[in-house]
């Protein structure tokens, strides 16, 4: 029985609007001008018999000429002294840190061409996030400052610690104050130089400034347990977890972490055993997290605090002063139903919230307290270290630069000058400042201000650790030489202050010999060397204390209260700033492969925008694109509007980390910047605001979306089910529960012989977060092409997997059944309830392949292993393949994008360029490319296998979307061995195949979404 | 008298084979110390680490023995310095401490006899080497002499063809305008009749061969044919380079190394066992042997300048280092993948199977011509290898299922799918 549930992709497609339709009639967004050449004057014109010979003789001409050329001389340079290691061919892989996690960089011929996570890592166990897997491209930047700096011109190292050592000394001298302020550090050799640093100016401080901090905890922890940390928290020890705004799968303190242990209580694993976590969200604008929360609801960041308190209430069954209900009777009814559940789940519960406010954190606390979840799902004790900036440290800063009493300022890894949400302030006042110092490696906003800058080194070129959670140390190693004439930023330091050990690596070694490596029984070089290989330490954790709140909460509800007032104001809409997955705050904003990347949620690229919900749209007579100015906390900004489903009704979201003036030619100028909304409230950022204002402003910019430029013309791809159906029946929703049609009883084509191996995927719909690092992951292992804002609004993107998002209809809550009916979707104007279905899809590899039979020039064939295989330089371009592609992953070079000047900010320049997969070939204009199973990785595996003399084991060839998953979401191997992950996983009762009907027989098998909706109300 | 005569001849003989004895003892004793054998034994043994003239891994012998006098002392340290240096010996100290106490290889076997000669030999090649460097700059002005003459051939050579062309032309417009005044001063109408007979007569024939329908259609045939070929040939020869021998900054025979000598492969080559590249070995491959073998040579000079290495000081100075741009030769476009360890490692195949007779190229030039066509045929030939290798188990008999009796070649293990080269 196939449902008949209707799921969406985008507005366009649900209403099915004439532009729609009409552009999904055709393959491409533009209509190749064929049409016109045909019905116009183009055939019946008379070409004149001179004119035609003329065009004739020309082309043949140009062609010869071109054509006549001497083959290039191509040198071969070997290495003058071959280091032992190295052989050219092979990679290397090194271990070392991404932002305190274990990762493993592969290096080619001397450059690291690919960053994995590592298999052992605290964190993720082997994934890596998206913006992990760009960090690579990230060192080949020819953006990055290439030299050091002083006020503005070139200078080499030797004139900068003249000047500097100069300059610190007048200001020692004038005892001014010297301030370091740094996005957070957790390196312990950082940490030490810093203290260094601080011994010889003994003025010196150094201030943690992050740009999205998490204050709020820390100092609500302070105050309730008098421990200000920002805990470790275990959402795999959760059942139920309750989040308010926290997107704690996209970018929450550490989204991969939490991806990897939320699934573990959701993926396969645990529901054949009969077990999946209960998930409810409420928030304002539509998060990643949201959309994989099992029950979603839209909550004004107003009404968050007296939904936070309307559940402290249900739970300790008390009534704190001046709380009242939510306006909304769903939401209201919602909250009782979580205190329910909660209370029924303690010591395995979790509430978190994502405000960065200390009331409501206290609350938070208060309520997780009662749940009995310190010392199980939250763990005061192995604290995390990955953010411990304090936003009350950074005000006071402010306040003394203003003052005039700060003689010196060095920003480490911190552009305040871009992302504190007085940025104009703040500049003004650093003008105060005699020597200013930034160790950026991009000539950012704040190194702009400053009268030196010394470029720190790229990480993969730099020495250090990291400690990102309490016991976990983690070493950084380099991976290549400098590629500019950077210098890393402790190395400065330690010369600045005139230590005793200038070289950072002896720094570093010997803090690890002093300290560190006891901590893991290791010493010595010997023990150094095990650490370079392993990557880290781990120290066994201390036994998580259980915590106990008891403090009066009436005064903190008062402040909670008050908050939410601030933000009404009669009927003015509310503003919620927020990040997003790709761009996070912004560091990264010069990468091409995360502006690329299609935003989870709204699938819109290269571009922020004001989030809107339908019904607002409908009323204010908006359309997706118009420009609207917004103003707030004395703030404005021009953004293209976006009707995103589940956005609360008079709420406007809008995400940082765009807007960046200086962050280089990619990033420059992409969206508009939302960090001045921030505004300052009890010691903390606040991320809400009021809007004062907005209106239209007449234009019209349009959002490079991707999500609806793969049709299925309205076939059903997506199955899923209840928990409770699936406990009745695991192969509920699948299509094979009761009669299951077989559609390849009969087969047109033959079928190919696999005799050894059949290389398949199966996909965990339920295990899919939908982040995106899949993506990234697969544009740097594949060489894909980066095409810019206009292709993409072409319908020209290349990415070789997409991750498709579809809304439904749900209208829990509510007594009426589920929308399932077209008719019914019609008279429904309510998008607040939609539930979300993220799948993964690139090409299935079908082995009755519809591409396979229309190539006119056998460019795509099927091989003896079950893959359908791209010969490039065959192809001619007649893109039948992917006119006939049932699954639309065919992509089509319409540029030469690896010569074409169009693209050089992107991938094709000389620099950039470095990052190739040597195994990979480049794609020239005019063929065809989708993905090939990581082909050149199949074959590597089965070589080395062969080198070894033994059969090739199940696991060890890893696709580059499957390798970098946290969930694990993606299984790939060999379906003849019936033994291997993938076999079992596809031989599973929820795996379904998409389009199955069409008999194309496709390689990839997904698994049925599995919802746990509440038994009162499914 | 008969028998006088036998004594005398008896005695005579007895003399004569004892003074034949006594000289072929004497002259045996005087090869003993001949330098001739000396250098033998001095080239088998000592040149890993000395030179007569220069400090290598040990001490310029040269000088050294010049200095030592003492042949006693030099004998017993050649044979056994290990155990001179135990016995503290002053002078067998001094020098162990002078080479960072790296010792040396004794060499017990060597009778005195033997070490003798070496030292005879060492003290006279360094004679004959002070010798020559008094001649020096003499060889090397002939030096400059024999390049000189062989520049200036080319540049006269050039000149002379200059000079050729410019007379031609000057003689050309010298006979044109004499033609014109010759053809003033006589009649000229006669000579325009003459003309236009010659050019009637040639048309005539043309007119004939024309009429010839059979004769046109013959010669259309065979040139249409002969052009067909030639662009058939040609195009699918596009890019195709066999034969392609390109000159490299050195000149470097794989006849020597590989053919005579009998060098493995692998020894430079090393990456063909483990990577897809076969890898061009790094100068320092070449400096095992090279830094003691053949220095003298300009070719392995280039190797020492890429190097920056000081043959004298035996120095490396990085900054003076520049690597050597070899020209590949063997070029297979991107578009194609080729792992050499696959091949080579794998299935066994010899280098020459692909590069021709490498051994015996003094010049390497591409052998095979390297289009997919060649490699799918092999593929189609070659049986898979898959003895002792546990890999092949599992899939030759799964093949086998398929395919009874029938030849496992590469093909048949999907050798020749697009994706197995093309990604």
């Amino acid at each position: 029985m196939d449902s008949n549930k209707k799921y969406w992709k985008g507005l366009e497609e649900l209403n099915n609007t004439p532009e729609f339709v009409e552009k999904n009639k055709n393959e491409f967004a533009e209509p190749i001008p064929i049409e016109d050449l045909l019905s116009g004057s183009g055939l019946s014109a008379k070409t004149p018999r001179r004119d035609f010979l003329k065009a004739l003789g020309f082309g043949v001409g140009a062609v010869t000429l071109a054509a006549c050329q001497k083959v290039p001389v191509h040198k071969s340079i070997p290495y003058l002294i071959k280091p032992e290691e190295v052989t050219p061919g092979v990679a290397n892989y090194y271990s070392s840190t991404y932002e305190g996690q274990a990762i493993l960089v592969k290096t080619r011929e001397g450059r690291p061409i690919k960053v994995e996570g590592n298999p052992n890592d605290f964190f993720t166990k082997g994934g890596l996030s998206a913006q992990g897997q760009a960090s690579v491209l990230d060192l080949y930047d020819a953006n990055r400052t290439q030299d050091p700096k002083i006020d503005g011109g070139d200078a080499a190292w030797p004139e900068v610690d003249a000047f500097v050592l100069r300059e610190l000394a007048a200001v020692a001298a004038s005892g001014k104050a010297i301030r370091i302020v740094t996005s957070t550090v957790n390196s312990p050799s950082t940490l030490a130089v810093i203290a260094e640093f601080t011994a010889k100016y003994p003025t010196t401080k150094y201030i943690n400034y992050d740009a999205v901090s998490y204050t709020g905890i820390i100092q609500a922890n302070q105050n309730s347990f008098g421990k200000a940390v920002l805990p470790h928290y275990n959402f795999d020890k959760a059942d139920v977890i309750v989040s308010f705004g926290a997107d704690f799968l996209g970018t929450w303190i550490s989204p991969e972490e939490f991806t990897r242990q939320y699934v573990s209580n959701r993926n396969s694993k645990s529901l054949e055993s009969k077990k999946m976590s209960r998930h409810i969200q409420f928030e304002a604008g539509m998060s990643i997290t949201g959309t994989n929360a099992d029950n979603r609801y839209p909550v004004k960041p107003s009404e968050e605090g007296i939904a936070l308190l309307s559940l402290y209430n249900a739970i300790a069954g008390t009534s704190l002063a001046g709380s009242k209900k939510v306006s909304n009777k769903a939401v209201d009814n919602a909250i009782t139903l979580a205190a329910t559940e909660l209370k029924a789940a303690k010591g395995k519960a979790l509430v978190v919230a994502g405000s960065n406010d200390v009331a409501t954190q206290t609350l938070v606390n208060a309520i997780n307290s009662l749940l009995g979840s310190y010392g199980n799902t939250i763990d005061l004790d192995n604290p995390s270290k990955q953010y411990a900036g304090n936003d009350q440290d950074f005000a006071a800063f402010v306040s003394e630069l203003a003052k005039g009493t700060v003689g010196a300022v060095l920003f480490l890894n911190a552009n305040p000058a871009y992302d504190y949400f007085k940025a104009k302030e703040f500049a003004d006042a650093l003008k105060k400042v005699r020597l200013k110092i930034s160790f950026s490696d991009h000539a950012d906003e704040t190194s702009l201000l400053s009268n030196v800058v010394a470029p720190n080194h790229h990480y993969l070129e730099s020495w250090g650790d990291s400690n990102a959670v309490e016991g976990y140390y983690t070493v950084v190693q380099p991976t290549i030489n400098p590629v500019y004439n950077t210098r890393q930023a402790e190395h400065s330091l330690l010369i600045w202050a005139e230590s005793a050990t200038k070289d950072y690596y002896t720094f570093v070694r010997n803090t690890w010999n002093t300290s560190l490596l006891p901590k893991g029984g290791l010493s010595g070089q010997k023990g150094w060397e095990e650490v370079l290989q392993k990557g880290f330490v781990k120290v066994a954790p201390a036994a998580a204390g259980s915590y106990t709140f008891s403090h009066d909460l009436n005064a903190v509800a008062q402040t909670i209260l008050d908050h939410g007032n601030s933000l009404v104001s009669g009927d003015n809409f509310e503003l919620q700033v927020y990040q997003s997955v790709g761009m996070g705050d912004g560091k990264r904003a010069n990468n091409p492969w995360l502006q690329e990347m299609p935003d989870p949620v709204s699938k819109v690229t290269w571009d922020n925008y004001a989030a809107m919900s339908i019904a607002d749209i409908k009323k204010l007579k908006y359309e997706e694109g118009d420009v609207i100015k917004i103003e707030a906390n004395g703030y404005t900004v021009e953004l293209p509007v976006l009707a995103q489903p589940g956005q609360a009704q008079g709420t406007i979201s809008i995400a940082v980390g765009y807007g960046r003036t200086s962050a280089g030619l990619v990033g420059n100028n992409v969206g508009k910047n939302a960090f001045p909304f921030y505004s300052y409230r009890n010691g903390t950022l606040q991320t809400t605001a009021s809007i004062s204002k907005f209106g239209k402003t007449g234009m019209i910019s349009t959002l490079a979306q991707t999500q609806t430029h793969h049709s299925y013309e309205g076939r059903s791809v997506i199955r899923e089910a209840s928990f409770t159906e699936y406990k009745k029946n695991p192969a509920a929703g699948s299509g094979k529960e009761g009669e299951h049609k077989d559609y390849n009883k009969e087969s047109l084509w033959d079928d190919h012989d696999r005799p050894v191996y059949d290389w398949v995927m199966a996909i965990d719909l339920n295990a899919c977060t939908g982040c995106g690092a899949c993506i990234v992951a697969c544009s740097a292992e594949n060489n894909i092409p980066v095409v810019g804002k206009d292709e993409v609004k072409r319908r020209r993107e290349m990415h070789w997997i997409r991750i498709d998002r579809y809304y439904s209809y749900n209208d829990h809550g509510n007594s009426e059944e589920a929308v399932t009916k077209e008719d019914a979707i019609a008279k429904l104007d309510n998008f607040d309830n939609v539930s979300v279905v993220h799948q993964p899809m690139l090409c299935q590899h079908c082995d009755h392949a519809p591409c396979e039979t229309v190539c006119p020039v056998l460019a795509t064939v099927h091989s003896s292993e079950g893959l359908n295989q791209m010969a490039y330089n065959r192809c001619v371009g007649t893109r039948y393949c992917a006119n006939n592609c049932p699954y639309k992953v065919r992509r089509f070079n319409w540029f030469n994008y690896w010569n074409d000047s169009r693209f050089d900010n992107y991938l094709n320049n000389e620099h950039t360029q470095l990052v190739l997969n040597p195994d990979v070939t480049t794609r020239f204009r005019g063929v065809m490319e989708k993905c090939s199973m990581c082909v050149q990785r199949i074959q590597a595996g089965k070589l080395q296998a062969k080198i070894e003399k033994r059969p090739l084991k199940d696991g060890e060839v890893k696709m580059a979307c499957q390798q970098t998953c946290s969930a694990n979401a993606i299984v790939f191997g060999n379906k003849n061995d019936p033994n291997s992950e993938v076999s079992k996983a596809l031989a599973s009762e929820r795996t379904y195949y998409v389009l199955e009907e069409l008999n194309v027989q496709p390689g990839i098998g997904y698994q049925v979404k599995v919802r746990n909706l509440s038994e009162t109300e499914a | 008298m008969r028998s006088f005569s036998l004594i005398f001849k008896q005695f005579s003989r007895s003399v004569l084979l004892i003074v034949g004895f006594a000289f072929w003892g004497f002259s045996a004793v005087y090869a003993q110390t001949d330098a001739a054998k000396g250098e033998a034994i001095f080239k088998s043994k000592c040149t890993a680490c000395h030179k007569i003239d220069q400090v290598l891994t040990g001490p310029a012998l040269g000088p050294q023995l010049t200095e030592e006098t003492d042949d006693k002392y030099l004998i017993k340290w050649i044979q056994n310095n290990q155990a001179l240096i135990a016995a503290k010996n002053p002078k067998a100290l001094a020098i162990f401490n002078k080479f960072e106490q790296k010792g040396m290889t004794t060499f017990t076997d060597l009778s005195d006899a033997d070490v003798g000669n070496v030292i005879t030999y060492i003290r006279a090649d360094w004679k004959q080497i002070q010798d020559d460097k008094a001649k020096g700059p003499v060889g090397g002005t002939t030096v400059a002499e024999d390049k000189g003459p062989s520049e200036l051939a080319v540049a006269g050579l050039i000149g002379v063809v200059i000079l050729a062309f410019i007379i031609i032309l000057v003689l050309n417009k010298a006979t044109g305008s004499l033609e014109k005044i010759l053809a003033n001063n006589k009649d000229i109408v006669i000579v325009e009749e003459e003309q236009v007979v010659t050019v009637d007569k040639k048309a005539e024939l043309l007119k004939k061969i024309l009429k010839n329908k059979k004769l046109v259609f013959f010669i259309l045939v065979c040139g249409t044919i002969a052009m067909g070929s030639w662009g058939w040939v040609t195009l699918w020869n596009t890019n195709v380079h066999t034969g392609y021998q390109p000159v490299q900054p050195i000149k470097y025979s794989h006849e020597l190394h590989a053919g005579t000598m009998k060098i493995d492969c692998q020894y430079c080559h090393s990456g063909a066992y483990k990577s897809k590249n076969a890898s061009i070995p790094s100068l320092n491959v070449c400096m095992n042997c090279h830094k003691v073998v053949k220095t003298e040579s300009p070719e392995i000079h280039k190797i020492y300048d890429a190097l920056g290495y000081d043959p004298k000081t035996q120095k490396y100075d990085s900054t003076a280092a520049k690597p050597i741009q070899w020209v590949r030769v063997h070029n297979l476009p991107d578009l194609a993948y080729f792992n050499h360890s696959q091949h080579v490692k794998v299935a066994g195949i010899k280098c020459q199977a692909c590069h021709g007779p490498i051994q015996t190229m003094k010049e390497v030039y591409q052998y095979s011509p390297l289009t997919m066509k060649w490699c799918i045929q092999c593929h189609k030939r070659t049986e898979v290898n898959g003895k002792g290798n546990a890999y092949y188990d599992s899939i030759l008999a799964a093949h086998d299922k398929i395919k009874k009796g029938e030849k496992v070649t590469a093909a048949v293990l999907g050798g020749i799918e697009c994706g197995k080269c093309h990604y």
